[in-house]
């Protein structure tokens, strides 16, 4: 891998004065202007309705948030580097089970950060039993949990450490969430309909604040339709791209207007294609909106994939005529079945259009029940059966134990972007 | 001065709960049992829906949870979040038995005590028209657990003694029953609740490496003597109380717990024997555990 760089951005902080007890909240990339507000508002795909993020704006009433905006010239990773070196910070980072592998790279990206341990055993009725060793040598330390919420059933015991850890006299703590689950599922179509988002960001708003003051929560990102996301995940993207042979033939494709929004800020140099979901009847079909295909490596780009529904439709094509059968973005064995179906009868909508060759970058690859499996490897030749590159990060553990040295995945890691950001 | 009006109340609850359910709205022509789709995504997040959620408002609501183990935590959670911010005039939520109430010491810097934790949990419920959410909690095993709670919520802490009393009336031997406490804390629980029976208190002794337990005070030669503590997980001080009890000349041994956890079966070494021990259970409490040892004679 090349030499780590920080994600290029600027940090800037309100003037406010500290004595204010307020939590951080480190959010990545927000194309709004960067006046620190108590209440934040995020555009959804759909309409201009406030996320559940504004609850945890809401609920505590003093949030304050740090913006960091989208900033491509050189000249600014530059300068951030020089502050990152001059400011570097001893920062103990535990970390869930699951989440080993990236914190092991974390901790070699940097040496001002160093892995700590804790035991993670249960009682015989199930509920944990849990020690964080050493305790007293994090008091007045820089203390960071990397947690991965990637089923309900890890929850609890990652949030009794994550509860725990500000209470034992360190000087600041941070919460790094790469994936935030439930993320799609923020939104109350009809009266019943239970946001789980909601109730997550609930649980989080409710961390004890620490000596440092308030707990700095990094989130690589949301789901879909909900933040202009992550950004410290196409940085990565743009290094891997750079090292391509054909890297000067490259065209970023979004699969819809969403994530057209949310990342084409960052990926201006390339020349872009969106596609776009029309209704017809019942079904909702893709279509190429704009931009042209013809002789290129096209480069799907996404933040997050289910069971890749969305992702093949935009590769796959039946006469202009596909199915996604989505009302709203859900992910069901359905979806999965109806796709492959027309996979394997119709052409690609990109393929159709005279791509080339054809890879994939999301950030979060959550593919219940193995659903990766879908995606064969094009060695050359046939993007219409496979891709050349599929792209993932690190942020979904339990993905990248499946798929890592399986073509045509491969993995970038988030752990010199995290590194980075623990410097904050 | 006037009493409240008795109110109409709509009870929504979790899957394993659902017998408990019933039986409570049996009750009372008041209590309205209600329903909730509980489905999950292919990621495993739970997909939610509460039906009827219009019907809903400006009624007092219910929920009747139970944390049987940590997987079962959100779900539950996502619908106590959700079920106030629906209009309703009051919610109030049921939580017979609050898990990891006996983790809620930090004996040594590094402990994490859990109980911290499902009490932060609980007291983010949001507040409904009604004011705080009141939680009700039936024999939970420290008391000071009531300061855990935020002001946003409202603990009601019950007792299943009650019921115990009303069984050990319907016993040939009523006036022959004496009352034994495993511990101390035991006895500082439900002392004050039972002082019409005679009573016997059983302590740990440290020898060397070993706990041995071992008659405190009272006698009970004779005597049908009912153990009673709050909760039971294995069932291993139990079998320790019943066997000095009976070396103290106990004609016979039955117990009484509000809660009966018992993972990995553990209630199986409980069942009849000769000189075993009867075991009285409120069996509403545990409902993961009802099911399988509801036919077994002893219980």
């Amino acid at each position: 891998m090349s030499a780590v760089s920080p994600s290029p951005s600027i940090l800037l902080t309100s003037t406010k004065p500290s004595n204010e007890t307020h939590k951080t909240i480190i959010i990545p990339f927000i194309k709004k202007p960067t006046i620190p507000t108590i209440q934040c508002e995020f555009r959804s795909f759909e309409n201009n309705s406030s996320s559940y993020q504004n609850l945890i704006a809401d609920s505590s009433n003093r949030i304050h948030i740090i913006f960091k905006p989208p900033s491509s010239s050189p000249l600014t990773t530059a300068s951030s580097m020089d502050l990152s070196i001059k400011h570097s910070k001893r920062v103990c980072l535990f970390y869930c089970s699951e989440m080993k592998d990236l914190a092991e790279r974390i901790a070699s990206a940097s040496d001002s950060i160093e892995l700590r341990g804790i035991t993670w055993r249960t009682f015989e009725d199930g509920f944990p039993n849990l020690f964080i060793s050493n305790a007293h040598g994090i008091r007045g330390q820089r203390v960071a949990f990397l947690a991965s919420f990637s089923s309900p059933g890890v929850i609890f015991e990652q949030l009794s450490i994550i509860y725990a850890l500000p209470k034992l006299f360190v000087s600041s703590f941070t919460l790094v969430l790469p994936f935030f689950p439930t993320g799609t599922f923020e939104r109350m179509e009809e009266e019943g309909d239970v946001a789980t988002a909601f109730t997550l960001a609930r649980i989080l708003s409710n961390i004890p604040i620490s000596r440092g003051g308030p707990t700095s929560l990094e989130r690589f990102y949301f789901g879909d339709n909900i933040l202009p996301c992550f950004e410290s995940g196409i940085p990565l993207l743009l290094n891997r791209l750079q090292k391509l042979p054909d890297s000067d033939n490259i065209a970023i494709a979004f699969p819809d207007d969403g994530a057209w929004k949310r990342f084409h800020k960052q990926l201006q140099h390339f020349p872009t294609i969106v596609c776009i979901k029309v209704r017809e009847g019942d079904q909702r079909i893709v279509r190429l909106k704009e931009g042209d295909p013809k002789g290129r490596h096209v480069v799907i780009v996404d933040d997050l994939v289910q069971s890749g529904g969305t992702l093949l439709e935009c590769q796959v094509r039946a006469d202009g005529v596909l199915q996604s059968g989505f009302s709203k973005i859900i992910w069901t064995f359905a979806d999965i079945l109806r796709s492959l179906r027309d996979f394997s009868r119709k052409e690609k909508v990109l393929a159709n259009h005279g791509a080339t060759k054809i890879s994939a970058y999301v950030t979060h690859g959550i593919f219940p029940n193995s659903t990766w499996e879908r995606f064969k490897h094009d060695a050359g030749g046939n993007p219409e059966n496979g891709m050349t590159y599929f792209w993932i990060t690190d942020s979904c553990p339990r993905t990248v134990k499946q798929v890592e040295n399986k073509s045509p995945f491969e993995i970038l890691s988030l752990a010199a972007p995290i590194a980075a950001a623990l410097q904050v | 001065m006037e009493k409240p009006k008795k109110k109409q109340v709509l009870l929504f609850h979790c899957v394993e709960a659902e017998e408990l359910a019933l039986k409570v709205a049996a009750q009372s022509d008041l209590i309205q049992l209600q329903s909730i789709n509980w489905r999950s995504f292919d990621d495993g997040f739970p997909n939610l829906f509460i039906n009827n959620a219009q019907d809903i408002r400006g009624h007092h609501v219910a929920f009747l949870a139970s944390f049987s183990s940590p997987a079962v935590i959100f779900e539950q959670l996502s619908v106590i979040y959700a079920l106030p911010r629906l209009f309703t005039a009051s919610f109030t939520l049921v939580l017979p038995f609050f898990p990891t109430g006996s983790f809620e010491r930090m004996e040594e810097e590094g402990d994490v005590a859990t109980a911290f934790t499902l009490a932060r949990m609980l007291s983010s419920v949001p507040i409904s028209r009604g004011g705080p959410t009141s939680l009700v909690v039936y024999d939970i095993h420290a008391l000071q657990e009531r300061f855990y709670f935020g002001d946003t919520l409202l603990p009601l802490f019950e007792t299943g003694i009650p019921l115990l009393k009303q069984r050990l009336h319907q016993l040939p031997e009523s006036d022959k029953i004496v009352v034994a406490f495993p511990d101390d804390g035991a006895w500082k629980r439900f002392h004050k609740l039972l002082d019409h029976f005679p009573m016997v208190v059983c302590t740990k002794v440290r020898e060397g490496d070993k706990r041995i337990v071992r008659l405190k005070e009272g006698d009970c030669a004779g005597c049908h003597v009912v153990i009673v503590d709050d909760l039971v997980q294995s069932g291993g001080t139990l079998i320790e109380c019943q066997k000095v009890l009976a070396a103290h000349g106990a004609a016979k041994v039955s117990a009484y717990v509000t809660h009966a956890v018992f993972p990995k079966r553990s209630w199986e070494r409980f069942l009849h024997k000769n000189d075993g021990v009867h075991l009285l259970l409120d069996n509403g409490f545990v409902p993961t555990y009802c099911e399988s040892h509801r036919q077994q004679s002893s219980f």
